[in-house]
């Protein structure tokens, strides 16, 4: 029997998503954004949700936010990929709501799991899973 | 348009559900085999035959754990039907339910007088590989070590919780009516009555859900059989009249970078379906709503209208028992049932019918003549679950 692959999954880096990731690489949060209605598009998309336009451009984001919500893991369920996460237990996942509006799915790091409250400001912090993936996470503000 | 009063349930099918050798001399049978045991349940119950399905409607829920893009036909392959209108329901949990809306609106236009629609999954004994697929799932929520949907809907349970003062006793007389439900249900899988404590003491999975939050896999297969008002009135069982009918994708409350992940799609999909069926909240007699998860069922309440978000008082004050206010669940829900994929989304259609049959045995809800049935499908990034349909069943014309 093959051994289990225990590297974690990253995501393609699709056309719509390429410039999301470059930037990360260089520490910096952008988010599509409508010039016709000014609508935040997230994740990335081909137009805008809102209204239909294409002139959705890449926008800077201050990477403050607050927690939404989060939820704290405590075992690995389903698919195989998920065993790559074991030895992390127990570790955050969050919705970020960023100051600018998006609400990002994410990790809470750098803070004790029983610390984590909702409507805590929180800032982003990149990690590194790839020579071209960088994971926007985020810390206590 | 409507398809009010156009088209009946006129036959069930339900097999036990198993979880191979959970509990002793469990069988193993195959997706096919309760795809072939549900039906012929179902032409029992009708008093119809296979060759009666020659050229006419076949529905079959597309199950999550395997990609098979030509799954009814398959299905038909293994049946021996040839039909002559095949629909996929390949909105997940909600699949049941939207395949009412469809064979509904087939039967109504004369397509077809009958339709079967069927479900079947055996995740305990078929096993398939499956690599992640693409989408938002691979690309922005599995990196961060997402696990499923326990993750997304254990952050919307925390926010209800924290928004309106949400408590285990709340949710938990949820629970504890579905398991007295299923206790009186042959059919049940978990059948042992539990108490709030049980509840509240079930281990986390992802705080705040606990396993006893969460639906139960299981093995299994369902169906039922829709025909047009004529054929309806010359078969076996009374007939169960499809009443209304409504259908939310994708829905969004507030921007959708950003949406309000405490609505439910039910919100709009109950509310086309009440009005096509010209009921109130005080004319419906009972609730089935697709239960992955207790908060889930708390949800839908609230966004079907019986009270407003986050009235407590109307969780503390009802009873939602067969007997009380506002029966819900009253077979168990696939929380105690199991859940074969997305044919758990039957489940609720089935267990309406009973009741609206007066087949509901130690659980019948008394004089029950309307009844409101869920089907939810997938938790898409950000929201709340993206698949919502709502069918109003009665047993009057
Ligand atoms: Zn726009």
């Amino acid at each position: 029997m093959a051994e289990l692959d225990v590297r974690k999954p990253l995501p393609a880096i699709t056309p719509e998503a390429k410039t999301f990731w470059d930037n990360a690489a260089e520490q910096k949060l952008t988010i599509q954004r409508c010039q016709a209605c000014q609508a935040w598009v997230w994740t990335p998309k081909p137009l805008c949700n809102e209204c239909g336009s294409d002139k959705v451009v890449w926008t800077p984001m201050s990477g403050k936010g607050e927690v939404y919500s989060f939820t704290v893991i405590r075992q690995v369920v389903g698919r195989a990929a998920s065993k790559s996460f074991e030895p992390d237990i127990p570790y955050v996942i969050a919705w970020v709501d960023l100051e600018e509006g998006p609400r990002l799915i994410t990790n809470i790091i750098g803070c004790p799991v029983d610390k984590v409250e909702l409507g805590m400001k929180v800032t982003v912090q990149f990690e590194k899973a790839s020579e071209k993936i960088w994971l926007p996470k985020f810390k206590p503000a | 348009m409507s398809i009010t009063n156009k088209a009946a349930i006129v036959g069930i099918g339900d097999t036990p559900t198993d979880r191979l050798g959970s509990k002793p001399g469990e069988p193993r049978k195959s997706s096919a085999e309760y795809i072939a045991w549900a039906m012929q349940l179902a032409l029992e119950d009708a008093g119809l035959s296979l060759k009666d399905f020659h050229g006419q409607g076949l529905g079959v829920t597309i199950p999550t754990a395997y990609p098979q893009p030509f799954w009814p036909e398959e299905v038909s392959e293994i049946l021996g039907i040839t039909p002559g209108f095949l629909l996929g329901g390949a909105t997940g949990g909600a699949g049941a339910v939207s395949l009412i809306g469809g064979m509904s609106a087939a039967i109504s236009a004369g397509l077809i007088d009958l339709a079967l629609v069927v479900g079947a999954a055996a995740p305990f004994s078929e096993h398939w590989g499956g690599g992640i697929q693409p989408g938002d799932m691979r690309d922005w929520e599995i990196p961060y070590g997402t696990m499923g949907p326990n993750s997304k809907i254990a952050m919307v349970m925390r926010r209800h919780m924290h928004e309106y003062g949400t408590t285990l006793d709340h949710l938990g007389k949820i629970a504890v009516t579905a398991r007295y439900h299923a206790s009186l249900n042959p059919l049940g899988y978990l059948r042992t009555p539990m108490t709030i404590d049980d509840y509240k003491n079930s281990r986390l999975v992802a705080d705040p859900v606990r396993l006893f939050d969460c639906v139960m896999p299981a093995n299994g297969g369902k169906a039922y059989i829709l025909a047009s008002p004529e054929r309806a009135k010359t078969l076996r069982k009374k007939p169960v009249w499809v009443k209304g009918f409504g259908e939310r994708s994708n829905p969004s409350y507030g921007p959708r970078a950003g949406s309000d992940a405490l609505v439910m799609g039910v919100k709009d999909a109950g509310r086309v379906a009440m009005e096509m069926a010209g009921v109130k909240h005080k004319d419906i007699n009972f609730l089935q709503l697709y239960d992955d998860y207790v908060i889930v069922v708390y949800l839908q309440i609230e966004d079907l209208g019986f009270c407003k978000k986050g009235d407590l008082k109307f969780f503390e004050d009802t009873d939602f028992t067969f007997k009380g206010q506002l029966p819900i669940q009253t077979g168990g829900g696939i929380i105690n049932c199991g859940q074969p994929s997305t044919a758990g989304g039957v489940h609720h259609i089935l267990e309406g019918v009973r009741q609206l049959r007066g087949e509901g045995g130690e659980r019948q809800v008394a004089n029950a003549k309307i009844g409101l049935i869920s089907g939810l499908g997938v938790l898409p990034y950000g929201k709340n679950l993206g698949c919502c349909a709502v069918a109003i069943l009665g047993n009057e014309v």
